[in-house]
């Protein structure tokens, strides 16, 4: 068993509660053991640095610091969370005295220090093609996916460091990690290109537009689904499809689900959510 | 058919046998040269010739073809004849191939010793030099490098070659080669160098209009002292090459000869002129020519890098290309060679000069970075003057060259800009000083007060290539016509904590980054910050506005809602609370706009799609409305030790 420290974001278990239901079953099969860091908190979501980067950092780092005490690498199955934990991991490495500010803190509040020196932060996508292997993953398939699936990374993690050894610029970690699946990628062009999550609250038609850019891109290249590797960006290519759709007059219907959702179906775990995604991507689907 | 009626041999025989073989009763090579032998000259002697006595009659018929076939076959081309009647004929010369290189300007030095004008013809024209290094340790590597930056001073245009992966054919292309290696264990060359050599001896190649001179670091202690620069000298010469400077043997301490060397061999080797001939009675003008750069050991600075040169990599370019008159856009497809360290604009510079002259690119100038060239190039948002072929692609690889986003495509490549210039000239970036605090001089102008620190401040800030660029890097700019950018942010930002700024002017800054168009109006910072540093060093300044911002408005507009309320969550529970956080943001209207929008309706049945519980699809509708009170703490539970949170909070931002 690899044993890594679980962060599950800010959504996973709230309005994105079937990212929990499918990473805890689909890391038993692969052999990765999900150790709950107790007592996280949300990173920011980088609208805390917004108004206070101080703030969002001191947070991050009792994040870091609880991950430490449990002895392991923290994964996550959010795009955006893993690039938030990678910057300010880069920030407290890069800038001591930002270290030594938020230390200051949480020593103060918590009792607790960060050293953020060699704990890394790693998306589960990157976790199985670099730790656990492709050809393992392929083993322990039952039900192959079977489908014409765009991939969706975002900007969030899509920086040097941040993403494994997987390009930054020209991604094929997930388009991969879908041909072991059994399913069949369809290269489209906007896959790390922004849906404006951070700001689906506060801006309207510019963050629609952007999401529906993805989705539309993704649905003229052929593509039955899109699979998400950002919980939170999720939310714009799922929830506001029909509205992004009618602002930019795009066609945008296309079944999206979440990177951990289809990697569970693969693997034989819930098999009636994935009869059902079958069955919208036949009826709804390219 | 013409007979020959007279051979010689001219200078730098390589005594490879080969016209003794086809001709042994005319030829006899010794140890030196080849010879034309007594038995068929008119005057009985045997050496070079170099009187052009006429071969006897009776052989003229019966050789004639052979000499032809000798001089043809000479890999150094030195035997030459001349037929009765007296035309001179040599054997035909293969076209050397050609180097094509970028125009590049040629460094003069300024502060000169000597007018430049008894140096103008040998200065003119083809004025490269291709040093190149054999380096284990990186010490040759180290001088080539800094031999290039001094070549400089000579009107030299250096390039610095790795000797690995060179192709020896390439050798006899060059007018003027410096060679510096290393020697390693017993008499070896470096790793970089062995391939190279074993080529160069196996194929021989004719280095005939070559000039050169050979630096060599060894140490005295081991028995081959030197050797492999040893080796290259005597080979080039052998080769036919024209020996320039005689070789320098550099012991352990090789920075002194090293010096020695180079100053001595640079302006010599910059009197070799563009046709390839020495012009040796010029030297003593291009040693005072020179002079004015090599004080202080000018060469440390960093003022004339030489280039590095990479293998050349065989890709696939998909350029973008649009028609205007036709209204017609698609991709062109090109398989390119090139050398790994030509830019992008050197690649579409070959294309239209060999393929297509239509394509149509904003090109840079020999000054540097042009902040108009940007282009991109496999997703990144990059100036095409100065990026390398070799940092985005391997061999092999397909590179898609396509306008930035986010300006109107006027043709191919080339966008208008006009958009930004507009915007810019709206913001109004410029200094206005006064009225603020300061020092006044006499006259009553204001004079700004600037701590160092505080400059260096504000430079590390504004330090970005191109502010076109920037805003291309924003996926956001790309689909709001209204919004100005984070370029022009990252500007009103700086223009905003100068010190010198008067305070109406700071006001005006903070007016428009917060109105329609601002910072506000960028949808994710992190599509900018993933450019690289400049894109980091834009992100960075639109994090900074909006704190400042909102402390200055107070938190006022949906974007300071969203900030005050998703903290006040995390605070209240240690997580997010969406549920709440949708309605005290988005406030009645958003909502209404939600649920006839049908967002609501997708949001309630998500558990049809993604099979989770209902009761997480139906809360949305059971929270109270927006603008009352506090977010109620009623979904989230509380994260353990939640008190830790509110500590941080109440530490850091009393706020929230």
């Amino acid at each position: 068993m690899v044993k890594y420290s679980y962060y599950p974001g800010n959504v996973a278990r709230q309005s994105s509660s079937e990212v929990e239901d499918t990473i805890q079953p689909l890391c038993r099969s692969l052999g990765i053991e999900l150790v709950e860091i107790v007592g996280y908190n949300s990173d920011g979501g980088n609208i805390i640095k917004q108004g206070n980067n101080d703030l969002q950092l001191a947070l991050n780092a009792r994040n870091i610091a609880l991950a430490e005490k449990n002895g392991h690498d923290i994964i996550t199955a959010c795009a955006s969370a893993q690039g938030i934990l990678h910057d300010s991991l880069e920030t407290f490495r890069n800038d001591p005295i930002a270290l030594a500010n938020a230390n200051t803190v949480l020593s103060k509040t918590t009792g607790m220090t960060a050293e953020a020196d060699e704990i890394t932060t790693n998306h589960l996508l990157h976790v199985l093609v670099d730790e656990i292997g492709l050809d393992k993953v392929e083993a322990a398939v039952l039900n192959p996916l079977d489908l014409d699936i765009a991939c969706y990374y975002g900007p969030h993690m899509q920086r040097e460091g941040a993403c494994g050894g997987d390009d930054a610029w020209n991604p094929t970690y997930m388009e991969r990690l879908m041909s072991a699946l059994g399913g069949r990628p369809i290269e489209y062009k906007t896959k790390t290109s922004s849906v404006g999550n951070p700001s689906l609250l506060s801006l309207g038609d510019s963050v629609m537009k952007m999401t529906a850019r993805v989705l539309n891109d993704a649905k003229s290249a052929g593509a039955q689904i899109l699979v998400s590797a950002c919980t939170q960006s999720h939310s714009n290519l799922d929830s506001y499809q029909g509205k992004a759709g009618r602002v930019a007059n795009k066609d945008t219907d296309i079944p999206v689900v979440n990177l951990t959702e289809l990697i569970a179906f693969a693997l034989g775990h819930f098999p009636d959510r994935f009869a059902q995604l079958r069955t919208r991507a036949l009826l709804i689907g390219s | 058919m013409p007979t020959v009626a007279k051979v010689w041999i001219e200078e730098d025989c390589i005594t490879c046998d080969a016209c003794e073989d086809i001709l042994p009763e005319v030829f006899e090579v010794t140890d030196d040269t080849s010879h034309i032998k007594a038995e068929v000259r008119e005057d009985g002697s045997t050496d070079r010739n170099t009187g052009f006595s006429a071969i006897k009659t009776e052989f003229r018929s019966e050789f004639s073809e052979l000499i032809e076939e000798a001089a043809d076959a000479c890999p150094v081309e030195i035997i030459k004849f001349e037929y009765e009647g007296g035309a001179v004929e040599q054997a035909p010369q293969e076209a050397a191939p050609v180097v094509e290189q970028a125009p590049a300007p040629v460094a003069v030095a300024t502060e000169a010793g000597a007018d430049a004008g008894v140096l103008a013809g040998v200065l003119s024209g083809d004025r490269s030099l291709a040093i190149f290094f054999g380096s284990q340790t990186g010490n040759a590597a180290g001088l080539a490098e800094k031999s290039a930056k001094m070549a400089a001073a000579y009107g030299l245009e250096a390039t610095v070659i790795d000797m690995d992966g060179y192709d020896v054919s390439q050798f006899a292309s060059h007018k003027r080669i410096l060679i510096i290696t290393s020697t390693w264990g017993e008499g070896e060359m470096p790793d970089n160098a062995d391939e190279l050599w074993n080529a160069t001896c196996s194929s021989n190649p004719a280095l005939g209009g070559v000039h050169y001179s050979v630096c060599a670091i060894g140490d005295s202690s081991y028995d081959e002292y030197c050797k492999a620069g040893i080796d290259w000298d005597e080979k080039f010469a052998a080769l036919g090459a024209t020996r320039n400077h005689e070789i320098k043997l550099c012991d352990v301490d090789f920075e002194d000869p090293w010096k020695e060397w180079v100053n001595s061999v640079l302006p010599r080797i910059a009197c070799v002129d563009s046709s390839g001939i020495f012009q040796e009675e010029l030297v003593e003008a291009m040693i005072a020519y020179g002079s004015g750069d090599e004080e202080d050991g000018g060469f440390d600075g960093d003022f004339t890098p030489g280039q590095i040169e990479h293998a050349e990599l065989s890709i696939t370019m998909r350029i973008f290309r649009y028609n205007p008159i036709m209204a017609q856009s698609g991709y062109d497809t090109v398989a390119v060679a090139i050398p790994g360290h030509a830019s992008i604009e050197d690649a579409l510079v070959a294309i239209k000069r060999e393929v297509d002259g239509s394509l149509t690119f904003r090109s840079g100038s020999v000054a540097g970075q042009n902040p108009l060239t940007g282009v991109k190039a496999n997703g990144r948002i990059l100036p095409a003057d100065t990026t390398r072929i070799c940092d985005l692609v391997s061999d092999g690889d397909t590179l898609t060259i396509e306008p930035i986003p986010g300006y109107d495509v006027v043709k191919d490549l080339m966008v208008s800009y006009d958009r930004f210039d507009t915007e810019r000239a709206n913001s109004k970036p410029w200094m206005e000083a006064d009225p603020r605090q300061g020092e006044r001089l006499i006259s009553g102008a204001p004079m700004g007060v600037m701590t160092s620190a505080e400059a260096t401040r504000l430079h590390t800030l504004a330090d970005v290539g191109s502010l076109q660029l920037v805003n291309a890097m924003s996926d956001t700019y790309d689909v709001d016509d209204e919004y100005s950018g984070p370029g022009l942010a990252l500007q009103r930002w700086v223009r905003s904590q100068d010190p010198r700024s008067g305070e109406d002017h700071v006001t005006q800054m903070f007016e428009l980054m917060q109105r329609k168009g601002g910072v506000w109006d960028e949808a994710d910072i992190s599509s900018i910050k993933r450019h690289g540093i400049d894109g980091s060093q834009a992100a960075d300044s639109l994090y900074a506005a909006r704190s400042r911002l909102l402390a200055e408005y107070k938190f006022s507009g949906r974007s300071g809602r969203l900030v005050k309320h998703y903290s006040r969550s995390v605070k209240m529970s240690g997580n997010v609370n969406e549920t709440t956080l949708y309605r005290s943001v988005l406030g009645p209207l958003g909502l209404g706009s939600n649920i006839m929008n049908g967002v609501s309706l997708r949001m309630m049945l998500g558990f049809t799609r993604n099979g989770g519980p209902m009761m997480r699809g139906f809360q949305g509708m059971l929270v109270p409305p927006a603008g009352i009170g506090k977010i109620p703490n009623m979904f989230n539970s509380k994260v353990a030790n939640h008190h830790e949170v509110v500590a941080i909070f109440n530490e850091l931002d009393s706020r929230f």
